[in-house]
Parts: C-alpha cells; sequence; structure tokens
C-alpha cells in the first residue's frame, strides 16, 4: 500500500517535472539498501551445457562498500559462479546509487537428475545484505526448430516472369542456428534465394535464437515452358530441423510472333518500279496458338508493299508460316540500299523484322546510252556517204 | 548534184597511216616532255595519299580507291591532276595533226597514195587515242603497282574493274579533246592558231564554264524565288545541271566520282523523300555505279565521234595542193 502511494507520489512527480521544467532531476525513490536485481529469477538448463542469467547488484543510497558474493543450497556436482566483465569474481562493490552487472553462470553435470533447483545468491556487506532465490529449471535437451512461411504462396505470371516469393525463416530453438536454404524446382527452372533487399545470392543464413529473418526466392522459368501450375518446394534446415514451404507458379501461357526472312535473310535487292517478292516467315516460339495475325509494313516513301496472304488467321505454338510480300520500289528510287521494315502484329504481341533492300535501277537507259554511240557512228558514216572520199 | 561513188576498202592505208603517227607520237620530244609532266605530278600525288594511309590505316573497303581520289594539301588529288592535264596532253598531241602537214607540204604526197582521207584522219585520231592510252595505261599500272608495293593490300576484284572504269573514262575523256585539236588543226592552217584555241576551249570548260553557267541561269529562267531570297528554283537548277554538263570537264568529273566512290548514289537533284529509308554512305554495287554514269560515259564517246564526223565533213571540204 505504501509502494502504491509511492509510485503515485513519484509517478505524479515526475509527470510535474516533465511539463514544468525538463532540467529538474527526478526524486531519488526513498529506498536504501542493497539488492541483486534481474528480470527473471529463473533459468532453464540442460545438463552437460552452461546456462547464464543476467543480473545487477544494485545500491541505493548507501555509502559504496565491498559485497562479498557466495551462492548457496548449490546441489552436488553442480558449479556455479559469478563472472564479471567475463571473469570469476567473488565480490563487487557498487556505488551509491549506482549497480555492477553480473554474470551468474551454472553447469549442470551431465546425467544430473531432471529435478528443478533453487539457488540462493547472497550478497553481504558491512551495513547490508541481499539474498536472490534463483529457480533453476532443468530440462531436456531442446531440438533445434526452424520455421518457414511464406508471404504469398502462389503467384501468377508469363514464361519470361521472375517470380520474387518473400519468406519469414523463424529460430524456434533456444540457441543461434546457421540456417540453409535450398529449394526443389521442376527440371531447367533457375531459383535463388537473396536476403530480403540484397543482391548477393545466399545459400545459408544465420539466425539468432528466437529471431526471425526475410528470404527472398526468386524462381525463373525456362522461356518456353509451356502454360500451367508448377511447384516449387522451398526447404530451409539447420541441425536435423527442416521445415518446407511449397510455392506455386501459375505460368500462363502467350503467343510470340517472330518474323524474319526465308532462311534468316533480312537483305534482298528489287529494280526500281518493279514489283519483287520476297519470302518472309512468321513463326509463334510462344506458348498460346494466336490469332489473327497482321502483317504489313513501312517501306520508304511511295513503296508499294502487299502481303500474301494479308492475314493470318491462327498461328499453334511452334509453327511457321511463309507469307509472301510484294514489295515495289518507286520508279523515281535512286540505286542503293534502303531499309524497309515489316511487321506481324497480333493482340498482344508483335514483331517486326528491318530488310535491307538493294535498289537497282533499270538497264533501258543502258541501251540508250548505246543507241547514243550508235546514232553519233551514223553521223559519221552519214558524212562519210554525203561528202564522199577524196 | 553527182555523187561520187565509194571505192575501196575504207581500211586500206589505215595501218600504214596509224603505225606511221603512233612512231612518231611516241618518239617526239613533246611526247616525252608531257609524258614527265604528267608521271611526276601523279606519282607526287600518290605517293603522298599512300603516306597518309600508312600514317593512320582506316577500315575503309575501297582502300585502294581512295588511292586516286585522296587529296593531300598542297597537292590535289590524282583524279584531279588527270583532269587538268589529261585535256593537255590530248592537245599537245593533236593541234598540229593536219595542219602541219599543209605546212611541211606532205599532205599532198600522203594523199597521192592509195589512202584517203577519212582514213588518213581516223588513222591520226587512233593513233592520237592509242598514245594516250599507252602512257595513261602506264601511269595507271604504275599507281596500281605503288598502291600494292606500299600499302600493301591486294586490291578486291570490284575495285579492280572499277579502276579500269576510271582508265576508259579517262581515254574517252582525252579522245574529246583530241577531236577538238584535230578539229582546230584542220580549221586553222597555223599550228599555233590550232593550239592556241584549242587551249581557249579548255580553257573555258575547265575554268570559265563553271562561273557561267549560273549567271547564264539566272538570265535565261528568272525566278521570283531567286531574286527575293536567292535560293535557286527547280527549274534554275535543272538547266545549270544540264548547261554544265555540256562540259566534258563536268561528265569526266561525275562519272570519275561514281565510279571511284562507291558511296555516290545520285549526280544531280534528289529530292528528300527519295533519300527517305535510304542507309547513307551504303556503296553502290559496280553495275549500278556504272549504270548511274553511263549517260555520261556515252555522252563523251559519243562527243567524240561527233567531233570527229564534223572535222571530217570540214576536212573533206578542203582543198588540198601539192
Amino acid at each position: 500500500m505504501r509502494r502504491l502511494r509511492l509510485l503515485s507520489i513519484v509517478f505524479g512527480l515526475t509527470l510535474l517535472a516533465a511539463t514544468v521544467a525538463v532540467a529538474a532531476d527526478p526524486p531519488k525513490p526513498d529506498v536504501k539498501g542493497l539488492w541483486f536485481v534481474t528480470d527473471f529469477p529463473s533459468v532453464n538448463a540442460r545438463p552437460g551445457e552452461p546456462a547464464t542469467l543476467k543480473l545487477k547488484l544494485q545500491n541505493y543510497n548507501l555509502p559504496p562498500e565491498r559485497a562479498a558474493l557466495s551462492i548457496r543450497n548449490l546441489p552436488e556436482g553442480w558449479q556455479a559462479r559469478f563472472l564479471g566483465g567475463g571473469l570469476p569474481v567473488a565480490a563487487a562493490v557498487p556505488g551509491t546509487n549506482e549497480s555492477v552487472n553480473l554474470l551468474l553462470r551454472i553447469d549442470v553435470p551431465t546425467g544430473a537428475p531432471a529435478r528443478n533447483q533453487t539457488l540462493l545468491l547472497e550478497a553481504n556487506a558491512a551495513t547490508a545484505r541481499s539474498e536472490l532465490p534463483i529457480d533453476v529449471v532443468l530440462s531436456d535437451e531442446l531440438p533445434a526448430r526452424v520455421s518457414l512461411k511464406p508471404k504469398l504462396p502462389s503467384l501468377s505470371g508469363t514464361s519470361r516472369t521472375s517470380f520474387d516469393f518473400q519468406l519469414t525463416v523463424g529460430n524456434d530453438s533456444g540457441k543461434d542456428l546457421l540456417v540453409r536454404v535450398a529449394a526443389e524446382a521442376p527440371r531447367n527452372f533457375q531459383t535463388s534465394f537473396t536476403e530480403g533487399f540484397g543482391s548477393q545470392e545466399i545459400s545459408s543464413v544465420p539466425i539468432e535464437a528466437g529471431q526471425t529473418k526475410d528470404l527472398k526466392i526468386k524462381v525463373t522459368p525456362p522461356g518456353d515452358v509451356p502454360a500451367g501450375d508448377y511447384r516449387v518446394v522451398a526447404v530451409v534446415s539447420a541441425e536435423g530441423a527442416k521445415a518446407e514451404a511449397p510455392l506455386t507458379l501459375n505460368v500462363t501461357g502467350q503467343p510470340k510472333l517472330k518474323l524474319t526472312g526465308a532462311d534468316g535473310r533480312l537483305s534482298g535487292s528489287a529494280e526500281a518500279g518493279r514489283a519483287t517478292p520476297i519470302t518472309l516467315t512468321v513463326s509463334n516460339d510462344g506458348t498460346l496458338p494466336t490469332e489473327e495475325v497482321e502483317l504489313g509494313g513501312t517501306p520508304p516513301t511511295d513503296w508499294k508493299v502487299e502481303f500474301n496472304p494479308k492475314k493470318i488467321d491462327r498461328l499453334g505454338p511452334g509453327e511457321k508460316r511463309e507469307v509472301q510480300a510484294l514489295l515495289t520500289p518507286t520508279s523515281k528510287a535512286i540505286a542503293g540500299d534502303y531499309m524497309t521494315s515489316f511487321r506481324a502484329s497480333a493482340k498482344g504481341d508483335s514483331s517486326s523484322a528491318d530488310y535491307r533492300v538493294t535498289v537497282t535501277t533499270s538497264t533501258m537507259w543502258g541501251a540508250v546510252g548505246i543507241a547514243v554511240i550508235a546514232a553519233a557512228l551514223l553521223v559519221v558514216v552519214g558524212a562519210v556517204a554525203r561528202f564522199g572520199r577524196r | 548534184m553527182t555523187r561520187r561513188q565509194r571505192e575501196g576498202s575504207p581500211w586500206t592505208g589505215f595501218s600504214a597511216v596509224f603505225l606511221k603517227e603512233l612512231a612518231d607520237h611516241l618518239g617526239s620530244a613533246r611526247m616525252r616532255v608531257l609524258e614527265w609532266l604528267v608521271l611526276l605530278t601523279g606519282i607526287a600525288a600518290v605517293v603522298a595519299a599512300i603516306q597518309d594511309f600508312r600514317a593512320n590505316s582506316g577500315q575503309d573497303p575501297f582502300l585502294f580507291l581512295r588511292l586516286f581520289t585522296y587529296a593531300k594539301d598542297p597537292l590535289p588529288a590524282f583524279v584531279s591532276l588527270l583532269s587538268f592535264l589529261v585535256p593537255i596532253v590530248a592537245i599537245g598531241l593533236g593541234f598540229d595533226a593536219v595542219n602541219s602537214e599543209f605546212a611541211r607540204r606532205t599532205l599532198g604526197r600522203v594523199l597521192a597514195q592509195p589512202i584517203y582521207r577519212d582514213v588518213l584522219l581516223f588513222g591520226k585520231f587512233l593513233a592520237g587515242v592509242a598514245t594516250l592510252t599507252i602512257s595513261l595505261l602506264a601511269l595507271w599500272l604504275l599507281v596500281f603497282g605503288l598502291g600494292l608495293v606500299l600499302l600493301g593490300v591486294a586490291p578486291s576484284t570490284e575495285e579492280a574493274l572499277r579502276a579500269l572504269t576510271f582508265l576508259v573514262i579517262a581515254i574517252a575523256y582525252g579522245a574529246v579533246w583530241l577531236a577538238v585539236a584535230i578539229l582546230f588543226s584542220v580549221l586553222f592552217r597555223s599550228s599555233a592558231t590550232a593550239a592556241l584555241a584549242a587551249l581557249g576551249v579548255w580553257l573555258l570548260f575547265s575554268i570559265l564554264w563553271p562561273i557561267l553557267v549560273p549567271f547564264a541561269v539566272r538570265i535565261l529562267v528568272p525566278s521570283e524565288l531567286d531574286l527575293a531570297f536567292g535560293i535557286p528554283s527547280m527549274e534554275q537548277l535543272g538547266l545549270q545541271l544540264s548547261l554544265s554538263r555540256l562540259s566534258p570537264n563536268t561528265l569526266f568529273g561525275e562519272s570519275v566520282l561514281a565510279v571511284l566512290n562507291p558511296g555516290t548514289r545520285a549526280l544531280g537533284l534528289v529530292f528528300p523523300s527519295q533519300l527517305r529509308g535510304a542507309i547513307p554512305g551504303a556503296p553502290l554495287p559496280f553495275e549500278q555505279s556504272l549504270l548511274l554514269v553511263w549517260p555520261q560515259i556515252t555522252g563523251l564517246i559519243a562527243t567524240a565521234i561527233l567531233l570527229f564526223a564534223a572535222t571530217y565533213v570540214v576536212f573533206q571540204r578542203q582543198e588540198v595542193r601539192a
């Protein structure tokens, strides 16, 4: 009751201090003496393994004094000692209103009966002393346990998507573990693990006791995989413990058009002003049939291009169809190389091919040139005939 | 009008005239001077070009052709030198072809033989062409050989064909000027006058013609666009091109440009719409380049033939006294 009042006073004062003046020192609690302080005065221990407990020796309103530390009620064969700063200590001197951090280390021998014990910690100073009972709960070895939880266990996309699954790996055991990660995927599927936002591929990840870690698994299906559901199992394992998470990839199919020249050749020649047939191949490298494939071209100005057939009604996956483009360069085209592009387009996909056309001009003018020379020779013959020979 | 009947073979005495003239040409001191002039300037241009090529070798697929067209200051390109020197050599060969025979009073004697005038003229003309061919071929082979030795690159078939076409064009160009010179040698009794007249025509076409043509076009086809903004109209450009092509120098320059530079796709006016989609710099196949300049080449050859016909007509009408 008194403590409650004290607490309320302290609370009120703190509020007041906080509202009135921040700089004012909070009033000291009205306690006096030496105490062991710890959050949980109980420790789990396994035979054969050391168990530790963090605690503090707190001095309230006393002058600094030497306090001898001791442990009582220690069963036979057990070892327990105080560690200060990593070394065994037998005494401590906490300053006024200060504390000394200590670590209690308990070694339970193997084969000790599974029985709970209570140890009594003592600190003896000249004017004060403190006692703290500690419950030691003996338990058998806890097996390592890991857990694996996907955030979204099923994703869908096309065969060219890379599927990123977010996973949460937990270490549910009492000790730090190095967790190996792996995935079982169908043939030719590529999987890689990365840390939450990292880019480095990992094969194992250390996780502290009781903690979790976010991982990402990236699954890349092969480009030509047919549509369907694929199962990938992510597996994490550590020291015999294992957890699995089934992941589902819902690969939707899609058509993929490809337009290329016959035998892959993308160049040819055409005479100016004359229609020249060019054989092109339209193929569907995708996983779904495509329908209504329209063919078109963007030739240079005043050129004409016609397709035969103009349209392909249906092209199944893996199918190939030859089409003929009738390209007519304008009669005014100057000789040389031109770029023209052909295009095949269907719903959702299209493909274009750049075709290099070497335009040749008519050789008719060559004949005209020869005729001009012949005419000139005729003039000579005419002159000879007209003026005769002398 | 009584028409004289043609008699005898047109080739009677041709070989005698041709061989004698050829021997005279090849042995003459004048020819030697001209040859050395052409040889030295041509070699200088080519060696300068080769030195530059070796210093910074590029990825030019037509390196050999660049030998002919590469200009390194202060020397002009081999081609420009030829366009300048070939007319001089041709005029030098032909300016006294006929009038010197008059002056030496040998024409009567020659014609007293069973040799017709047309055969005499033809023999003289062809001997001149043969001399030109021999000297140009020698020069061409020298350039080719220098290129092979100093560049260490063998020319491709296409390059060889183009270079050979260039040689043919150069000979045709020389033939035109030879025909001009022989025409004047028939027109004027004095060799000096004939030489001066031929050189005058040459100067007119090589220097004055390019300056005169734009003026002439402006006077012949006035255009508001031209008056207001100084931009020539389509008709003006077309006429200018036609007029400048009257000059053998233009014909030679254009045909050599297209043959030695495979990237040349058109000579003259080109509309932007014709160039849409065209790949710039793509070389033309040899046949297409040849087709492009075929009018120019045939123009040169036909001009030479017509000039020869005119010479014949003038010569026929002259009185020859022994």
